[in-house]
């Protein structure tokens, strides 16, 4: 190849890659690349409802492991079925007026403020920035409610307090009591087992790394209400996204709905 | 120079009665009168006057009316006109000499205080003048009537001014008195509601003259006097409360004064006022927060300005009960939505409310919150009358009116009507004219005329602004100062969603509006009385916003919707209610107590045992029982002094049988000498009035000089009747004289002399 087609090629191939970043940019924004399982939009997907399942985008950390995590989008995790599938649950076993389709919200604009209750997948791998964990902190202090499901074992567990810790570095995660309102606020909920994702038909086991006990944990604030409920060794969002798979168990999909309906008519009402 | 010229003081004609002393029949004089006009206009006009004669026409006319005067003037003496009075006995009769003793007589005046002014005008030879025909008896005049030996027994100590007891008191003396006449000094600041009718009914029947002295000035040059403070005699623990303290003053014209509200010599608020223009009525609001559960004395000051010449009159006293009991206020949503949520946690917050929610969360499903016990509200909202009204207050959320029976739709309206409670109605996609309340009975407990359609309730942005009702609204305080506090409005964040409600009713007071990015303002929040109740509509379920969209350190919504629902809850009475038509009681230690009993149902209970434990200053301590009204069923009255001066406290308990109904705490608080310290300046009209209507005569220390003479004459007492001969007034010989001089130089002018 003379020089000069060998400059055009480089430019050509240049310009190429920057068109194809250019266009992955704008369908970001949009996250249809994040969607674990793509599911058409409802008909009724722009309806302004009471509550809107909001999912949390954050950036994801990047240490440990050779930057693993860095490779996918963490939040997105089961999006954006497992929402839409859940959100079917709610809207036919609640009076809440919802939204048939998820929103996905992020810490460093004020549009969370405007979904008292939000939903984060695996936290076990999220990296917060200062300013979020403020963001974050004001935000569960003025009413908002955080929900945490899919991350397990020790690891993944540091990963997350690593954060949360910065969120509140004064008040301690608990594990919940069986009298807590959160399990009782629609269904009883005393009766509670570990949740396994899909990894289950590859492993056969219903935990994850060690996370052998699902925990259910939480930070209270002043007045002893909860603002953040981790769920920890599970994950109710495979549930939720296999809830329809014959081979997905029926008992873990349907105790997922329930905690995930208490949780919401429990973040509407405390 | 009138007694020179009519050669009786001008009392003598005020009060005799004109006699003519001849024999002859009086109907004989205008007889003659008219006879002689005849003569005397034959005699001018037949007098041939020539050509050359300068009295013709008019002038002719005018010499026959002065003849004729004259000649009418003659013939009146000739019936011997004299004039008939009722005269004191000379040295039989007393002389009621009452001094006011109060503390206003203190106040000083040009020439010393308003006491030794009327101390001198007495002392400057009137007493012994009164003496030498009278006994005098001397009176001090203040909260009651004493005798006194001289002057100087007066020293301007008595806490109130009583004029109308203390004329009483002389009126019924002179039933066995020969009291001839009553002379009053007095500022006339009296502390009563003011002179009974009656009490000059009576004075008149004695034909007992009251002669006043005004003393002091009628109008204080530079003062500033607060007339009125208008406040809530009962608020819960932590409630924000307006006061309106109305005043006036005089000459401060555009200036600055600072307003407050103390406790126990504590500013609980304080706020700067420019003084408007000299002897209007000036009202202004303030803020303060009633604090802890207690009986509050309240001290509304302004602080005494610069010169001023009574700083006495600044300050007020109010009795604030601020009760420890939680109203419980019954909240049902149809539906999760963030607005329940958030209305919850900001009354968590509230000490002073209770929130009791019941919301459906499926359609088989409810979800209590603030229950007492297990069994409240198990089945949902109150079908039976004593379970409803055990609430204070009712919040109907976004829930369809078909939701409730027609019997839970009545029992809400009585809630209301009835019972005194409050009803709020919120916004919502089941909510008002979308829920079905316009067409059903419930509509006439809404402060608005709903739609007559459906769809009204609209997820969109609007914004909010106070009304100028809404400024003056406890409910809408955000700031204490006004301007601030519409600006505060203004700038909240967006409400999530808004309702139409239509038109305000007749009667309704629209606090706030929003405004909707489509332009237009529509009522957001109205309130009204309804019945013996209150109800309001809020018409949105977005509120929420103003808590996620603002820092956490901000108190708007929290502070909001709890004053929103502590005005929903806090006038709505229990089953005793005890009330004082005076609590403060001013020099004066009468109290009337009143007690309004209710059965669970809310109607009128006549068959409680009703007593009142009162402690007081000093360990004072009483049980009083109050007797059922004869005029009205359920009411129980019952009076009682308190003796000492200070703050009351009494506790009205009722029972019927061994079972107690309910108890109830009631303040007043007696003072004395404070109302002393106001009105201090003359009252020139009370005294004149008083002195009129008794056939006496309003004078002024330095027109008192007469008084010996004039005080002579008066029907009560010992008098005789007097005729005193009128024919050789010099002013009658003047008059003759007049006349003939007047013809005679007419005359002369018109060349006839």
């Amino acid at each position: 190849m003379r020089p000069r087609s060998s400059l055009i090629a480089i430019a050509v191939f240049f310009a190429a890659l920057g068109a194809a970043f250019a266009l992955q940019r704008s369908v970001l924004q949009q996250f249809l690349d994040r969607e674990d399982d793509p599911i058409i939009t409802p008909p009724d997907a722009n309806e302004k409802t009471e509550w809107v399942f909001a999912r949390l985008r954050y950036p994801s950390f990047r240490g440990g492991m050779g930057g693993y995590w860095a490779m996918r989008g963490n939040w997105a995790i089961d999006y954006p079925k497992a929402d839409r599938q859940f959100v079917q649950g709610v809207r036919r076993l609640t009076r809440i007026h919802a939204r048939s389709v998820e929103k996905v919200v992020d810490l460093d604009t004020d549009e969370i403020l405007d979904s008292p209750w939000v939903y984060v997948v695996e936290p076990g791998h999220w990296d917060l920035t200062d300013a979020q964990c403020a963001k974050l902190r004001e935000y569960l202090l003025r009413g908002g409610f955080l929900m945490t499901d899919d991350f397990h074992g020790t690891f993944e567990w540091d990963v997350f307090m690593a954060s949360m810790s910065r969120v509140f570095p004064d008040r301690p995660v608990v594990d919940l009591e069986n009298s807590d309102p959160i399990f009782h606020v629609l269904y009883d909920l005393d009766e509670r087992f570990q949740v396994p994702g899909i990894v289950m038909f590859q492993t056969g086991r219903i935990y994850e790394y060690d996370g052998i006990e699902a925990r259910w944990r939480g930070i209270y604030d002043d007045r002893g209400r909860l603002m953040v409920a981790i769920c920890h060794n599970m994950d109710l969002g495979d549930a939720w996204e296999w809830a329809d798979h014959p081979l997905y168990p029926e008992k873990y999909a349907s105790l997922a709905y329930r905690v995930g309906i208490n949780y919401i008519i429990y973040a509407m009402t405390h | 120079m009138f007694q020179f010229l009519f050669k009786y003081p001008a009392t003598v004609f005020s009060k005799g009665t004109l006699v003519f002393l001849s024999a002859w029949p009086v109907w004989i004089l205008p007889a003659l009168i008219t006879a002689a006009a005849v003569l005397l206009a034959i005699t001018v006009w037949r007098r041939p006057a020539g050509e050359r004669s300068p009295i013709r026409g008019g002038r002719k006319a005018a010499i026959w009316g002065l003849q004729t005067a004259l000649a009418a003037l003659v013939l009146l003496l000739l019936w011997q006109p004299a004039i008939s009075i009722a005269t004191l006995k000379p040295q039989q009769n007393i002389i009621a000499v009452v001094v006011d003793d109060s503390q206003s007589m203190a106040i000083p005046e040009e020439g010393g205080t308003r006491l030794s002014i009327a101390q001198s005008a007495l002392g400057s030879g009137i007493l012994e003048k009164l003496g030498e025909r009278f006994q005098v008896r001397l009176y001090r005049l203040g909260s009651r009537l004493e005798r006194i030996d001289k002057l100087q027994d007066l020293n301007a100590s008595m806490p109130s001014t009583r004029i109308n007891d203390a004329l009483k008191e002389v009126v019924a003396e002179s039933a066995s008195l020969p009291i001839g006449a009553v002379l009053l000094l007095s500022d006339g600041a009296d502390n009563t509601a003011g002179i009974e009718l009656e009490m000059i009914r009576n004075v008149r029947s004695h034909r007992l003259p009251i002669h006043t002295v005004g003393i002091g000035r009628e109008q204080f040059s530079r003062d500033l006097e607060i007339s009125d403070v208008q406040v809530a005699p009962r608020t819960l623990a932590d409630s924000r409360l307006s006061a309106y303290v109305s005043f006036r003053q005089r000459g401060y014209t555009g200036g600055k004064a600072t307003l407050k509200v103390l406790e126990n010599g504590k500013t609980l608020a304080s706020r700067q006022v420019t003084l408007k223009q000299d002897g209007v009525q000036q009202t202004e609001a303030i803020a303060f927060n009633a604090g802890i559960a207690g009986a509050k004395n309240l001290q509304f000051v302004v602080d005494t300005l610069v010169n001023e010449e009574n700083g006495a009159n600044n300050s007020l006293t109010r009795l604030v009960n601020v009760q420890s009991n939680r109203p419980r206020i019954l909240y049902i949503e149809g539906e999760p939505r963030w607005e329940f949520k958030f209305i919850r946690r900001a009354m968590e917050e509230d000490r002073g409310l209770s929130l009791v929610s019941i919301l459906r969360t499926t359609q088989n499903k409810i979800y209590r919150q603030g229950i007492d016990n297990p069994k409240e509200l198990e089945d949902g909202f109150p079908s039976r009358v004593e379970d409803l009204f055990g609430y204070q207050a009712i919040i109907l959320g976004g829930i369809e009116v078909s939701s409730f029976t027609s019997i839970q739709q009545e029992l809400i309206r009585q809630f209301v009507d009835r019972r005194g409670g409050g009803l709020l109605f919120l916004a919502g996609r089941s909510g008002l004219a979308d829920g079905g309340y316009g067409t059903s009975p419930l509509t006439d407990l809404l402060p608005v005329l709903l739609p007559d359609k459906k769809n009204t309730f609209h997820r969109d942005p609007a914004t909010v602004e106070l009304t100028p009702a809404g400024r003056d609204s406890l409910i809408c305080r955000l700031e204490d100062d006004p301007a601030a506090n519409a600006d505060r409005w203004k700038k909240l964040p967006y409400l999530a969603n808004f309702q139409e409600v239509g038109e305000p009713k007749a009667g309704a007071v629209v606090l706030a509006e929003f405004l909707p990015t489509s332009k237009g303002r529509f009522p957001l929040l109205v309130t009204q009385k309804y019945g013996m109740g209150r109800t309001a509509v809020f018409a949105s379920a977005g509120s929420w916003r103003w808590q996620m969209q603002q820092p956490l350190a901000d108190r708007t919504h929290e502070m909001f919707w709890q004053q929103l629902l502590r005005w929903l809850a806090t006038e709505t009475p229990g089953r005793v209610l005890s009330s004082s038509p005076q609590p403060m009681l001013y020099d004066n230690g009468h109290l009337e107590l009143r007690a309004r009993i209710y059965d669970t149902s809310y109607l009128a209970m006549a068959d409680a045992t009703v007593e009142a434990r009162i402690i007081g200053p000093e360990n004072t301590s009483a049980v009083v029982t109050l007797s059922p009204d004869p005029l009205q069923s359920g009411d129980y009255t019952a009076e009682w002094v308190a003796e000492r001066p200070g703050s009351y406290l009494a506790e009205v308990l009722a029972k019927r049988g061994n079972e107690e109904i309910g108890r109830d705490v009631l303040m007043f608080r007696r003072e004395d000498g404070v109302a002393e310290k106001f009105h201090a300046e003359q009252n020139r009209e009370l005294l004149e009035t008083l002195a009129s209507e008794t056939g006496g005569r309003y004078y002024t220390p330095r027109s008192l000089s007469n008084i010996a003479d004039e005080i002579q004459y008066s029907e009560a007492g010992i008098a005789t009747r007097e005729t005193r001969d009128l024919w050789n007034m010099p002013a009658l010989f003047l008059l003759a004289l007049l006349l003939r001089a007047s013809e005679w130089l007419l005359r002369r002018r018109w060349g006839a002399v």
